[in-house]
């Protein structure tokens, strides 16, 4: 499903230059749910942003799907984004302005499906991951573990190919990381691919293989048994 | 999706409250300013321009030397009119007007009312259309009377009028035979009946001499005759008919009438064209600002909203979708103050018609209104909403979710440019404000050269001319007066002048313009005067005093006298008088030019007015019960009419009076928009650096460092808009005082006030938010990370 060969990315200031990949190579298969570790700074996030189309790269080429995507405008980008992937973050990115169920409701409005189609969805997924009864309640007004989970029915809400979570349990206590883990587990074993940063040992557990960053670079790939 | 929009929109403005009402607000006072000069100046622009005939219709010009310069005037003689009329194929028809004010009576209901003499042709040239009777042959009997609409009810409630008969000044009946549409409110026309000219050729007010210029001629031309053609026809009308061998005719067109009416040396140089162009650079500015506020605004709280639009992004937002949802909002927003402002205009519409002295509406029942209003709030929304609409969305997600994104400090550049030329408008408008009601305060303690208070003047209407010494010494028995005197025009104004005067030595290859008066005795006394030399006119002690002269000082000044008193001046019919004193100069016209020259005419003259000095010992309202006892018995038909002196001159400064209200009006609504603007984004940037403070504070910062620290930014603006601001002052109100020969000099204190006040005002208003936020507990926002 992806495939990426002597990836790079700098940062410039006016100072220095940070190299936040250095020629990384990884390949992901659909349907797999891989774990990606490192410490502090070693281009977890920047490689996630890049494998969601948020950012593009500086060298090198990502294949999704079969299709060179490295140099694609932000339009055609945030085209193929729509369909095919659901992002997960560490600190919920829900808007505050609207209520559990319209949040949700964003991504069927932006792919333009009609209204009677998106209740019916919206309520599907609100129904799988147990916040039903918090439809119009507002972020504000719910714990993490909920967020989280309003987070992660907003991701698949529109049926993705592939889930990109960045430290998804990182705000949240063991019993709702779990609780994650478990939602997270449940979509890939129903096909979706995921890919997963995280800094905890338990959670990475969850997951078919780890691949382990340093320095931009991919030092270790565990397979899990 | 647009539901969704609509939906966002109205929750997003719900849950921020005070940014909507300060940025609704500020817009809606804008939209208000700007549509009321904007009525005012499409009334201003609409003069006289709904004449079907329009393009064909011009007022007939004089113009010569005088003193070395071309002068033009708009009074003809009367036989003018008649002569293009017969012999200038240009011309198709024309019409003469002069003003009339006549008694009224019906049964026992009297009343005066003004109007004009006209020819028939006046309600053919003109698009005052008759409700009832033929406007072809309204005016041709001569007894014939066209009233309007008011005047109908004024005369008759609700009878019909045509065919009534109404008695004019107990000697003559008129029939009605017209009743005319009201007067709209961008005419210069001014009257409340017409009627014939033949009825003034029959009492002898006709006469078809070439020199006397007394009524106004209007023309409409042949179709497809151009102004030049027209021109170039008439030019020696006057000099081929009489010996007024350097009088010239042109044409001045209608579109011209209203706007462009000022001529300086033969040439139009303007007039209440300059008003609309300023006024209209106001409104301009004022809804400018009023956007600029909205765009500060916008995009100082979009910071707040940048997680927002990298979420949308994530989940599948197209750049486009963001621009229509913000713009959606922007055009929300302007449509809400759209609504406000037409309340507001509403609600301030009598008050503003009372300062500019017109009667402008809002015109709901036209289409154009609607469709103006509607373009005027989708362009406000647009171009208030653009900035922060293409701003906000191109915002990168990754930064903006990873926190990179800095929205430290409200006052990026492009604000602190938009902040700066919100400011110096305001600071510009401030320092003129100053300036107009300086120079208007300056001119009204001019010193007038007689005493104005207490004085009091009536018209010389039915009998009282022919009653007038038994008036005058019963007003002075009655204890009304302590002083009467007959005069040929209010103390006010000018009525009368003539370069016929004749003198020992003149050179008779200058024409001189004197201001003429007349007064029959005690005028020095009763107007409070100051006697230069020799004395007062008064013919119970010298009999000779009939054909006395007195002279002003500018008088004796152009003239040459060394010993003006006893000197003989030959005056327009070539009679001798005799110079009986001098006085010094008095202001009769503009309070802002110097003193024309100036001649009293004594006893043997024409007279119009009386002026009478009220009694000091009594009150005032008791010497007019007793001035009225006194006018009733010798002129009972009439109503007893008075003017005061003083409030007459007042008068004389209206326009100024108007455009200084206007400019301090606008001045402070600009400094209010432009405050309430930097009160939100020193809101906002305080919210923004409340974790700043906290740390601060922590560390040991006081409140008046902290809010140094908040306001510094603000002041530097607004001291920049200061100096940016002070030249373009400087310049506009340079150019503008030039246009009055008297008037004060541009000092450095007002540049100063303004911006001391400007300063106070806007620390006043950035501290406010600073303190707030110095003052504010530091561990609840550093929790709330
Ligand atoms: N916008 C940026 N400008 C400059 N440098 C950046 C920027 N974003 C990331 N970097 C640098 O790139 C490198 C990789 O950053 P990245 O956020 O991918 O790390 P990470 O592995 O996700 O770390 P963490 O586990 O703390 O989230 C770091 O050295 C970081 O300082
Ligand atoms: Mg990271």
């Amino acid at each position: 499903m992806i495939k990426i060969t002597n990836l790079e990315k700098f940062y410039r200031t006016e100072e220095v230059e940070t190299i936040a990949l250095n020629k990384l190579s990884i390949e992901i298969a659909t349907g797999e749910f891989v774990a990606i570790m490192g410490p502090s700074g070693c281009g977890k996030s920047t490689l996630l942003n890049i494998l969601g189309m948020l950012d593009d790269p500086d060298e090198g080429s990502y294949i999704f799907n079969e299709i060179e995507v490295a140099h694609f405008t932000e339009r055609k980008r945030a085209d193929l984004r729509k369909h095919n992937i659901g992002f997960v973050f560490q600190s919920f990115n829900l808007i505050d302005e609207l209520t559990v169920f319209e949040n949700v409701e964003l991504p069927l409005i932006y792919t333009g499906v009609p209204a009677s189609e998106r209740v019916k969805r919206v309520e599907e997924v609100l129904d799988k991951m147990q916040i039903m009864h918090r439809r119009n309640h507002y972020p504000q007004q719910l714990s993490g573990g909920q967020q989280q989970r309003v987070a992660i029915a907003r991701a698949v809400v529109n049926k993705p190919k592939l889930i990109l979570a960045d430290e998804p349990t990182g705000n949240l206590d063991s019993t709702n990381g779990n609780d994650v883990m478990e939602l997270l587990t449940d979509l890939n074993e129903q096909g979706t691919t995921i890919i997963m940063v995280t800094h905890s040992e338990h959670d990475a557990r969850y997951s078919h293989r780890i691949i382990r960053l340093l320095d931009g670079q991919a030092v270790v790939e565990n397979i899990m048994v | 999706m647009f539901k969704n929009f609509i939906k966002i929109a109205w929750r997003n403005l719900w849950r921020h409250k005070s940014f909507t009402l300060i940025n609704i607000s500020g817009l809606a006072i804008g939209m208000a300013s700007a549509a009321l000069i904007l009525f005012w100046i499409q009334n201003e622009l609409s003069y006289d321009q709904f004449h079907e005939n329009k393009s064909r219709l011009y007022v007939a010009y004089n113009r010569a030397v005088f003193d070395g310069k071309l002068w033009c005037w708009n009074t003809t003689p009367k036989i003018l009119g008649k002569t293009l009329k017969q012999d200038y194929p240009a011309v198709e028809e024309t019409a003469r007007t002069t003003q009339s004010n006549f008694l009224f009576t019906i049964g026992d209901k009297h009343l005066n009312l003004p109007g004009y003499f006209t020819d028939p042709g006046f309600l053919t040239m003109f698009s005052f259309p008759l409700i009832k009777g033929n406007p072809k042959t309204a005016l041709t009997t001569v007894n014939s009377l066209v009233i309007t609409e008011k005047t109908a009810i004024k005369l008759f409630g609700n009878e019909d009028p045509m065919g009534k008969v109404v008695r004019i000044d107990s000697v003559d009946n008129f029939t009605v035979t017209g009743v005319m549409k009201d007067l709209p409110n961008n005419t210069r026309f001014d009257f409340e009946y017409l009627m014939p000219w033949s009825y003034l050729k029959k009492t002898g007010g006709d006469d078809t001499y070439w020199g006397n210029n007394s009524v106004q001629t209007w023309v409409l031309a042949k179709p497809n005759i151009t102004e030049e053609a027209l021109n170039k026809q008439v030019i020696n009308v006057t000099k081929s008919h009489s010996d007024q061998k350097d009088d010239e005719v042109f044409m001045h067109p209608a579109s011209k009438w209203h706007l462009y009416s000022k001529f300086e040396n033969g040439k139009i140089v303007g007039g209440k064209i300059g008003s609309v162009r300023l006024f209209g650079i106001i409104a301009l500015f004022i809804l400018l600002i009023a956007c600029i506020n909205f765009m500060n605004l916008s995009t100082a709280r979009s910071e707040r909203r940048a997680r927002e639009v990298g979420i949308r992004k994530v989940v599948g937002a197209q750049k486009g979708s963001l621009i229509a949802q913000f713009l959606g909002e922007s055009i929300l927003l302007a449509f809400i103050a759209g609504i406000i402002a037409i309340v507001i205009v509403q609600v301030s519409l009598p008050s503003f018609n009372q300062l500019t002295q017109k009667q402008l509406y809002i015109p709901f029942n036209s289409i154009y209104f609607w469709l103006a209003g509607l373009s005027f709030v989708l362009f406000t929304g647009l171009v208030a909403g653009s900035y922060p609409a293409f701003f906000l969305s191109s915002f990168r997600p990754v930064s903006v979710l990873k926190g990179t994104f800095k929205a430290a400090n409200a006052l990026v550049t492009p604000r602190k440019l938009l902040v700066v030329t919100q400011f110096t408008f305001a600071i510009v408008l401030i320092i003129c404000t100053v300036i107009i009601h300086n120079q208007m305060r300056y001119a009204q303690n001019r010193d007038l050269g007689y005493k104005k208070n207490n004085l009091v003047y009536t018209m010389m209407s039915g009998s009282i001319d022919k009653n007038y010494k038994m008036i005058r010494s019963e007003l002075i028995s009655s204890g009304a007066a302590v002083s009467v005197t007959k005069t040929s025009a209010p103390m006010t104004e000018g009525w009368s002048d003539s370069w016929g005067f004749d003198w020992k030595g003149k050179d008779q290859s200058q024409k001189i313009d004197f201001n003429v008066f007349n007064a029959d005795g005690d005028f020095v006394k009763t107007m409070g005067l100051h006697i230069v030399a020799g004395r007062d006119i008064d013919i119970a002690t010298y009999p000779t005093d009939s054909t006395a002269m007195i002279l002003n000082e500018a008088a004796v000044k152009i003239i040459g006298f060394k010993n003006p008193v006893g000197q003989i001046i030959k005056n327009g019919n070539n009679k001798p008088c005799t110079v009986v004193g001098v006085v010094q100069d008095f202001i009769l016209q503009s309070p802002y030019q110097p003193v024309k020259p100036m001649i009293i005419q004594g006893p043997k003259s024409w007279f119009n007015v009386i002026h009478y000095k009220l009694n000091p010992n009594n009150s005032t309202a008791d010497n007019l019960k007793r001035a009225e006892g006194v006018f009733k018995k010798f002129n009972s038909e009439y109503p007893y009419e008075y003017h005061f002196v003083d409030e007459e001159y007042a008068k004389k400064f209206n326009d100024e009076q108007q455009v200084g209200t206007l400019a301090s009006l606008f001045a402070g609504l600009t400094i209010f928009i432009s405050c309430l603007g930097l009160f939100g984004l020193a809101a906002y940037m305080a919210q923004n650096r409340q974790k700043e403070i906290s740390v601060r504070k922590v560390l040991g910062a006081s409140v008046s460092n902290l809010t140094g620290l908040l306001s510094k930014e603000f002041l530097t603006l607004v001291i920049i808009s200061f100096i940016i601001a002070s030249p373009i002052a400087w310049y506009g109100m340079y150019t503008w005082l030039k246009s009055y020969p008297y008037h004060v000099s541009i000092e450095i204190w007002v540049f100063l006030l303004a911006g001391i006040l400007t300063v106070i005002v806007a620390l006043g208003t950035v501290s406010f938010q600073s303190i707030k936020a110095a003052l504010t507990n530091p561990i609840k926002s550093l929790r709330n990370e």
